[in-house]
């Protein structure tokens, strides 16, 4: 039997071993490769100047992503060139691709969708922007995102209705599709464009007064945001019927969206301060005297709140670029109230709680103190509506309307005055009592019509058809269930019964039961803000299986 | 570039086969060269702790060499086998062929491409005589009538649709296939047959076309053989009758058989869903037998054409030294070994005068613990092979397992006594033959990551540890290797002898046959109408077809398919999954196609948590309900190890390809029990 030849000992191999990992190492081809990219590169360029509009946009008209689905396979070569010829980070997408299923059985009816920024005629990301980190080309109509400028505060993800902007953590900002303007400026085509392999994606150029006009209709696709939020451009063509049923593969998914505790707490604490303040100027009004210590318990609601607020920006440094958008972002609008409210609370709470302080502000010709707290009071109200007011604008279908006014409503004068109650409760003075039965009172029905509110959703669970509210609906069933029932709890305990336990015990044990009702009262807020944000549901593009 | 690193790619839009155009996994293909799970250092099992430990490579490869010569000297030569591949170059298959059965002595040895090509293979050599895929990927955009059969090129091979969406002339596209898949969506017309009852449905198309005065008998008559018994072997079949088997009307298979009758240039294009089953060789010739009844062979925009999964399929079904010898040569034929032992200069009793053993008779010889020791070269079988649950108990059960990978986290890496780490495509030179038999070079531009060597090196080491470096003296480099392969090429129907080196493969690669320097960017085979048989013609082939051997019952109501999921994704998930974006592409978990009905009667929802169970094993996935499985049918992506968890080790009995897209199972909602 023969197996080869015997291993002969003595050769030399372990130089051969040297030899070849060292020949591993040398790279053959890469300069060569590099050259010839370099130098060929204008063939390349023009076999996709038949995807490219002839000419730069007129007067009136502006570049648009033009989608012919009948062509599109679903293979997702426009991802990874977006991907690869963008360079950009790890996963990081600004172009996906979902899936449209419906018809029959004898004819189903199934179609990939490319999306990636529809370069709007009404940019919300733009409008909502607080940074100005947005610019859309008079020239092209091409929505930029500038990089440099955004400050990662995210919220242009909350206003676009198409999930657009992405965020990427390593950078502390978003960052977007600019439908590459420039290889577009050099005639060059898109990588999208380039690397669709049947020719399925390429620009062309659309009156802005034609996608007005093709906005009216309110459909753009399937299961897909309305068009006349924001006018978007791209063009999707087919010659097949789509079918009435056809929905989105991902439709029926419960996706909780970002939670985004950092505003969590900046919300709830802001709108707890003020509600605080506005109790304490109505409780002066009213001649019952301030709580001692009230107006600082309520200040460092407002500074942990504000220093959250910060926390939350993916750029916290530039912060102060949130005052350049006044004139359009309520984001922008919400910066200077909470920030005016905070600064406000910070003066009104030294001139009044802090002895030593006010001493010395006495020296200046400071209205009087009265003054002051109807002006922090205002102020945080204005904050508080400024809030109201960006989130309202997202169009979200659960924020949208009364919804967010009366939850954030609601949390004003719950906590602002519960948490007055308990600070007032420490220092019984005069006929303080009926004033905090009627704090106690404000509170309680505040929670109980909030909770209603909360739990009023669920009965869109008996609709037949899925809105986006009945997924919030299915959503806080479904698999946030515990945390809803444990909110329930804390603001029914919190708010409703150690409250009357404290009014039953008067006197004895009023404050510590108090302080504990803030506590749990508080805790049910938090989660009810936490809920408010990973249940907001909304009509998206497209997706498909996760 | 940035510096000296490659950090992206892009398709050359002068390619004379993708024109520019890549997919997803094109795009990324550098991703998983960078990938944390790269081998860096030869790794060893611990006799202590049972866990691999890193040595250097000549620890590596003296215990390579101790181990394989204990065991055959106690076992035998045909106690060791290897498994190949298709992905890596030529050259190096050529070379892990020749070191394994004329150096180290082995006789069995095969390739995963028995699990993708093996069916076209052995159809083409008996019809035509030689495995010589005829086609050029031109012809996509030159057919007037395009019928793809098992195949979903917009997922599978998306530069293929590519190339078929460039077609001016509005062809006639026809999809056989039982699922609604997305070339189903697209074609112009979708024939859903019942799976597994495609050759019934061609030999009645046949049938009808010879009924009707379709065929074209001067061709038939100068160019092929046993026209006249087939005629006689269809002529019994009834065609209503086999159309009901078909799951189809008798109307539909006339107009099918008339689109093909009326079309000018009709091309068929196969790929799995033909070569993955138990009756798939008869199958790919009752599609050869459709082209040659019509005469659409050997003209633009015709052809009976398989295409191939694996970038390197054809060079390994040429040059792997497994199944066949070099360059379609035969083990058996003292001729062809006089042949190559003269080439390569080697001493002719060191060729083996058998055919070694297919991959499933490998896998029962380990069974039958003939099979000692096992080396594994770039592919995957822990993850990919049928049935691989028994699988996997038999790698435990041998001796010593080797495996040579670039990825130490691969299911059968994991599984190795002796670990090699490889080098990657771009770390390394050499020629891959692609699906219309076109050669091509690759070049090193990346650094591997390591102690890391390409896998010609690491058999080049191997030969010299084994003690037969004399016998590979020529054998120096891939380009040296390159100008051996031609040499045995000369004079075969594969012949590239006129190809001087890799210089002359830069601009875009050049098909097989090359015997002059000038020779066409496009070509396609047999417009002399020269067949590569003995006598020149081709040949009509036959059989009575016959039940798949595991057909739904009570307790498994439903048939498994299974096939490609998405683009983004290939084979074993091995490569794909390193990439981030390519991550984001598809689902992260395994999931089952179930058609609406079904899904409805059994309470499931798409996202549902189901258990799939089939007399092998059962597995949970995520449920999908879709319009586009036929009710009775499911489907499951092959990337995830879920799947031939389920499958049933069946064969093609003369290609023995394993037939993965139909096996009984059942479907529940909820996790398992117990």
């Amino acid at each position: 039997m023969s197996t080869g030849p015997r291993l002969v000992e003595d050769k030399p191999l372990a130089g051969l071993i040297g030899d070849l990992l060292q020949e591993q190492a040398q790279l053959s081809a890469v300069d060569r490769f590099s050259q010839w990219h370099d130098n060929d590169a204008s063939p390349t360029a023009e076999r996709y100047l038949e995807r490219m509009p002839a000419h730069s946009p007129a007067a009136g008209e502006q570049y648009a992503f033009a989608v012919d689905l009948d062509a599109c396979t679903g293979c997702k070569a426009c991802v990874t060139g977006c991907h690869s010829l963008n360079g950009l980070d790890e996963d990081e997408v600004w172009r996906s691709v979902g899936l449209l299923q419906g018809g029959t059985a004898e004819d189903p009816y199934r179609q990939p969708i490319t999306t990636a920024c529809h370069h709007c005629l009404e940019p919300a990301c733009l409008k909502g922007c607080p940074a100005n980190a947005y610019e859309k080309s008079a020239a092209t109509g091409i929505v930029h995102h500038l990089d440099d400028l955004c400050i990662g505060c995210r919220y242009c993800q909350l206003t676009c209705p198409y999930d657009v902007p992405r965020f990427n953590p390593e950078q502390g900002i978003v960052r977007k599709c600019d439908m590459c303007s420039d290889r577009l400026a050099q005639g060059v085509a898109p990588a999208c464009v380039q690397a669709c392999p049947t020719e399925a994606i390429r620009i062309t150029l659309v009156k802005t007064d034609d996608v007005v006009a093709d906005s009216q209709g309110q459909t753009f696709l399937p299961t897909a945001p309305a068009p006349y939020l924001t006018l978007p451009t791209t063009q999707y063509h087919t010659e097949r019927v789509i079918p009435r049923n056809a929905v989105a593969l991902d439709f029926h998914y419960l996706r909780p969206a970002d939670a985004h505790p950092t505003l969590v707490i900046m919300l709830v604490l802001t709108q707890l301060g003020a509600g605080m303040f506005a109790v304490d100027w109505l409780v002066n009004l009213l001649g019952r005297g301030f709580a001692p210590g009230a107006a600082l318990v309520a200040l460092a609601a407002i500074g942990i709140g504000l220093v959250s607020s910060v926390l939350h920006l993916g750029k916290p440094r530039l912060a102060y670029r949130a005052l350049l958008g006044l004139g359009h972002s309520w984001l922008s609008r919400e910066v200077v109230a909470l920030g005016a409210f905070g600064g406000m609370a910070f003066l009104y709470a030294l001139m009044r709680d802090v002895p030593a302080a006010a001493e010395v502000l006495a020296y200046v010709p400071f209205p009087p103190l009265s003054w002051v707290a109807a002006a922090t009071a205002f102020v945080g109200l204005v904050g508080v509506y400024t809030s109201i007011r960006v989130y309202q604008v997202t169009r979200r279908p659960a924020w949208v309307g009364p919804s967010t006014l009366l939850r954030f409503g609601f949390t004003t004068t719950g906590l602002g005055a519960l948490t007055y109650a308990a600070v007032m409760s420490m220092s019984p003075a005069g006929d303080s009592d009926r004033a905090l039965m009627v704090l106690l009172a404000v509170a309680g029905m505040s929670t109980v019509a909030k909770l209603g509110l909360e739990l009023s959703v669920l009965t869109e669970l008996r609709s037949r058809v899925e809105r986006p509210v009945r997924r919030t609906a299915r959503l806080l069933w479904g698999i946030l269930r515990r945390l809803l029932l444990i909110r329930v709890a804390l603001g029914v305990v919190g708010g409703v019964l150690l409250p009357v336990a404290a009014v039953w015990f008067w006197s004895s044990a009023a404050s510590v039961l108090l302080v504990l009702a803030v506590c749990l009262g508080l805790a049910g807020e938090f989660i009810a803000r936490h809920l408010f944000f990973v249940s907001a549901s909304a009509r998206r593009m497209p997706g498909s299986l996760e | 570039m940035e510096g000296n690193d490659p950090v992206s790619l892009t398709p050359d839009a002068l390619s004379p086969v993708n024109q520019g155009s890549a997919c997803p996994k094109g795009w990324e293909a550098l991703a998983p060269l960078t990938a944390e799970d790269r081998g860096t250092a030869p790794l060893l099992k611990s006799p202590a702790t049972g866990a691999l430990e890193a040595v250097d490579w000549n620890t590596a490869a003296t215990t390579f060499v101790e181990r394989m010569k204990a065991i055959m000297d106690e076992h035998g030569p045909e106690s060791v086998a290897f498994l190949g591949t298709g992905q890596i170059p030529t050259e190096e298959l050529a070379f892990l062929g020749a070191f394994a059965k004329f150096g180290m002595g082995m006789v069995h040895g095969d390739g995963n491409t028995r699990q993708c090509m093996a069916t076209a293979v052995r159809a083409y050599k008996e019809s035509f005589g030689f495995d010589a895929p005829p086609y050029t990927y031109e012809d996509l955009e030159l057919s007037d009538v395009l019928v793809f059969i098992g195949a979903n090129p917009c997922i599978a091979h998306p530069i293929i649709w590519d190339r078929v969406s460039k077609n001016s002339r509005s062809p006639t596209i026809v999809v056989i296939d039982p699922r609604r898949t997305e070339t189903a969506m697209a074609a112009t017309q979708h024939i859903a047959l019942t799976p597994k009852s495609d050759l019934v449905l061609f030999y009645i198309l046949a049938k009808i076309l010879i009924d009707k005065g379709w065929v074209n008998l001067p061709f038939v008559h100068r160019y092929c053989d046993g026209f006249e018994d087939f005629a006689a072997f269809v002529q019994d079949m009834d065609v209503e009758e086999a159309a009901g088997q078909c799951g189809l009307s008798a109307e539909t298979v006339v107009g099918l058989a008339r689109t093909i009758h009326l079309g000018r240039s009709v091309s068929f294009w196969w790929t799995m869903g033909v070569n993955q089953s138990h009756e798939g060789v008869r199958t790919a010739q009752a599609i050869i037998n459709l082209a040659l009844l019509t005469g659409n062979i050997g003209r633009p925009g015709t052809g009976a054409n398989s295409i191939t999964g694996q970038c390197n399929a054809m060079g390994s079904r040429l040059f792997s030294n497994t199944s066949s010898l070099f360059a379609g040569r035969s083990f058996t034929d003292a001729n062809d070994r006089a042949e190559v032992a003269g080439i390569l200069d080697i001493d002719e009793a060191r060729i083996p005068r058998l055919n070694g053993w297919a991959y499933d008779q490998i896998v029962e010889g380990m069974r039958q613990k003939k099979i000692r020791a096992l080396w594994i070269i770039a592919t995957n079988p822990a993850h990919s092979w049928i049935q691989r649950t028994e699988f996997n108990e038999l790698l435990g059960e041998l001796d010593f397992l080797v495996v040579q990978d670039m990825f130490h986290s691969t299911e059968t890496a994991q599984r190795a006594d002796l670990f090699l780490p490889a080098a990657g495509w771009g770390e390394k030179e050499g020629t891959f033959i692609n699906s219309e038999r076109r050669i091509g070079a690759i070049r090193r531009v990346h650094r591997a990551p390591g102690q890391a060597l390409s896998d010609f090196n690491i058999i080049r080491l191997l030969a010299e540890y084994w003690g037969c470096g004399e016998m590979f003296v020529q054998w120096k480099t891939p380009e040296d290797v390159f100008g051996i392969l031609r040499r045995l090429s000369a004079g075969r129907p594969c012949d590239f002898s006129a190809i001087s080196g890799y210089a002359d493969l830069d601009e875009g690669g050049i098909q097989w046959p090359c015997t002059s320097k000038f020779v066409d960017t496009h070509r396609r085979l047999f417009e002399d109408r020269k067949f590569y048989r003995a006598n020149g013609r081709a040949a009509f082939c036959f059989e009575k077809s016959r039940p798949a051997a595991e057909p739904v019952s009570t307790d498994y109501p439903l048939l498994l398919l299974s096939g490609r999921g998405s683009s983004s994704q290939w084979h074993t998930n091995t490569r794909t999954s390193k990439s981030p974006v390519l991550r984001t592409l598809f689902p992260e978990a395994a999931y089952i196609e179930i058609a609406k009905d079904d899904a409805e009667r059994l309470g499931i929802k798409t996202g549902d948590l189901v258990t799939v169970s089939s007399r092998r094993g059962s597995v949970q996935v995520q449920a999908a309900t879709s319009t586009h499985v036929v009710p009775g049918q499911v489907f499951m992506p092959m990337h995830y190890e879920a799947t031939n968890r389920l499958t049933l080790a069946e064969f093609d009995p003369y290609s023995r390809q394993p037939s993965y897209k139909a096996c009984a199972v059942a479907v529940r909602l909820g996790p398992e029990k117990g």
